[in-house]
């Protein structure tokens, strides 16, 4: 996911994506931003953001986990905002996602 | 608002105390088998070797499977479980039914007492099959889901002869052999359930764990085919016609349904991302070559004679192959599990432990070292057929079962953290 210097909610996309470096794929153990599965973080709608993002496999039983963890550290940054998670499976999620960082973690 | 299509795991109580019975049958089972050391040099038919055979494959194999199975049924099947207040009666039905038959192939109490257990376990696999297929209709057929769903169908043929054996010791009515209809049992276990099982649980994970997406899904396919064919003609053939040279054919079927399904496996190995291989998948690597050994017994089995050989195929099939599995598998689910129960709520907050914090990495590495001494001292001893030998590797494997029990229990007693 890549954040433009003219976006609009430069600032707040920023401060989220931070956050999300926080939230770990509890069975990788690499976080949710370098294993690419956050698609768009939208701020436009007032008082909500909304997250698209995939999850590694479709019914994975870590997938509520990583929900949570995303709710959870957005609720702590974003107290005004309510939070809205979109998990969508198109396009699906491939190893290609993978930052450079998230590589090296993950040995490939 | 979360929307569709995320993993929603079964409840607790749906896959935990699976894995805690399981852990402490298997400890059960290592003194078991220190006790009636002598058995591993004597014919299969003996109390004391029924025991242990039905401890390894209901008490440990089958226990941890329908644990394993119920956490992973929504990753294979991509839907949520259909009830877990359901799997969990099925535990209590495993449980007492697994007690009471191992209890009385030990002290050879046929009648009731065995025709209950066999019962009671008749129940669980009933529950289970049901499962089984109310959450497989709710989602497309893949070839895993074949594969999952013809085990459980097995597992019930099985336990179904297995209570009409029970039943024939007590009140004799069946007219062929009684031994026949036993290695028929004990080979639809290993070639329906166990063997279907596995070929469909790993093909799923092991890509997944491995980051090694192999697009060869006909080799899988295939596999299915010649397993299923294999297994069914041999057993339609030794029952109706009778046993006979024939099971070579049979044989030839089901070992090539295997070699598709281990080729798919290597396909994705030969693809993974991952090059580290961590001491779980060392696990699964030990598990298939124990697999492949057993395999290649059976000729030998048939053809030559003494006891030490149908003894020791039973040993690679149990605490090779099914053995192997279950460890590597074990901490690839239950320290999630745990950690999913303890920490999903407040995960993304600092210091927060991860599940391979749970257990102790370094505890899993000696066990799995222990394990591979036990299974090569035990076999060596079961070749030379030296009772010293069998002690010294059955007490190894009490060894393996106490690091197993305390890193199992290290996981299920975490206490939460932050």
């Amino acid at each position: 996911m890549e954040l433009q210097i003219n976006d609009p909610f430069f600032q707040e996309k920023n401060k989220a994506m931070d956050s999300l470096y926080n939230v770990l794929d509890p069975e990788l153990m690499v976080n949710i931003m370098d294993l690419g599965l956050v698609y768009d973080v939208d701020f436009s709608l007032e008082g909500k953001i909304i997250i698209t993002m995939t999850l590694t496999t479709p019914g994975c039983p870590m997938g509520d986990a990583i929900s949570l963890g995303v709710r959870n550290v957005l609720n702590e940054d974003f107290p005004d905002r309510e939070v809205d998670i979109n998990i969508v499976w198109e396009p699906q999620w491939t190893v290609e996602e993978v930052s450079a960082a998230g590589r090296e973690q993950l040995g490939f | 608002m979360v929307t569709m299509g995320i993993g929603k795991a079964p409840r607790n109580s749906a896959v935990l105390p699976f894995y805690g019975a399981g852990t402490i049958f298997f400890l059960i089972l290592t003194i078991l088998m220190f006790i009636a050391a002598d058995s591993f040099k004597e014919h299969f038919f003996h109390p004391h070797t029924l025991a242990l055979v039905h401890t390894a494959a209901l008490g440990w194999g089958t226990m941890i499977i329908f644990g394993a199975a119920y956490q992973l049924m929504p990753v294979i099947f991509e839907e949520e479980l259909f009830s877990s207040k359901m799997a969990f009666i099925s535990f209590w039905f495993l449980l007492i039914g697994s007690i009471i038959l191992i209890a009385s192939f030990w002290f050879f109490e046929v009648g009731l007492f065995m025709i209950t257990g066999g019962s009671a376990i008749l129940i669980a696999v009933i529950l289970y099959n049901f499962n089984v297929f109310k959450t497989a209709v709710k989602s497309i057929l893949t070839i895993q889901k074949l594969f999952l769903m013809a085990s459980a169908l097995w597992l019930f043929i099985t336990v179904t002869v297995g209570l009409l054996l029970a039943i024939n010791l007590y009140y004799p009515y069946i007219p062929t052999n009684h031994l026949e209809i036993l290695k028929l049992h004990a080979h639809i276990g290993f070639a329906g359930w166990f063997l279907q099982l596995i070929t469909g649980v790993s093909s799923k994970l092991v890509p997944m764990f491995l980051f090694g997406k192999s697009d060869k899904i006909r080799l899988l396919k295939i596999a299915f085919v010649f397993q299923n064919t294999g297994l069914i003609a041999f057993l339609l053939d030794d029952f109706f016609i009778g046993a006979s040279d024939r099971v070579f054919i049979y044989y030839v079927l089901i070992l090539i349904g295997i070699l598709f399904w281990l080729a798919y496996l290597k396909d994705a190995y030969k693809k993974r991302l991952k090059k580290k291989v961590d001491i779980q998948m060392r696990h699964a690597l030990i598990s298939m070559v124990s697999l492949i050994i057993a395999l290649i017994l059976i000729p030998v089995v048939l053809m030559v004679s003494g006891n030490q050989w149908s003894v020791l195929y039973g040993t690679f099939i149990f605490l090779g192959w099914i053995s192997a599995i279950i460890f590597g598998k074990t901490f690839k689910t239950l320290p999630f599990i745990i950690w999913n129960m303890h920490y999903k709520d407040v995960h993304g907050k600092k210091n927060m432990p991860l599940p391979r914090d749970l257990y102790i990495e370094k505890l899993l590495f000696y066990q799995f070292w222990c394990f591979v001494a036990a299974l090569g001292v035990l076999i060596l001893g079961i070749l030379i057929e030296e009772i010293i030998i069998i002690k010294i590797g059955l007490l190894i494997w009490i060894v393996v079962a106490l690091l197993y029990v305390f890193n199992v229990a290290k996981v299920f007693l975490h206490k939460k953290i932050i």
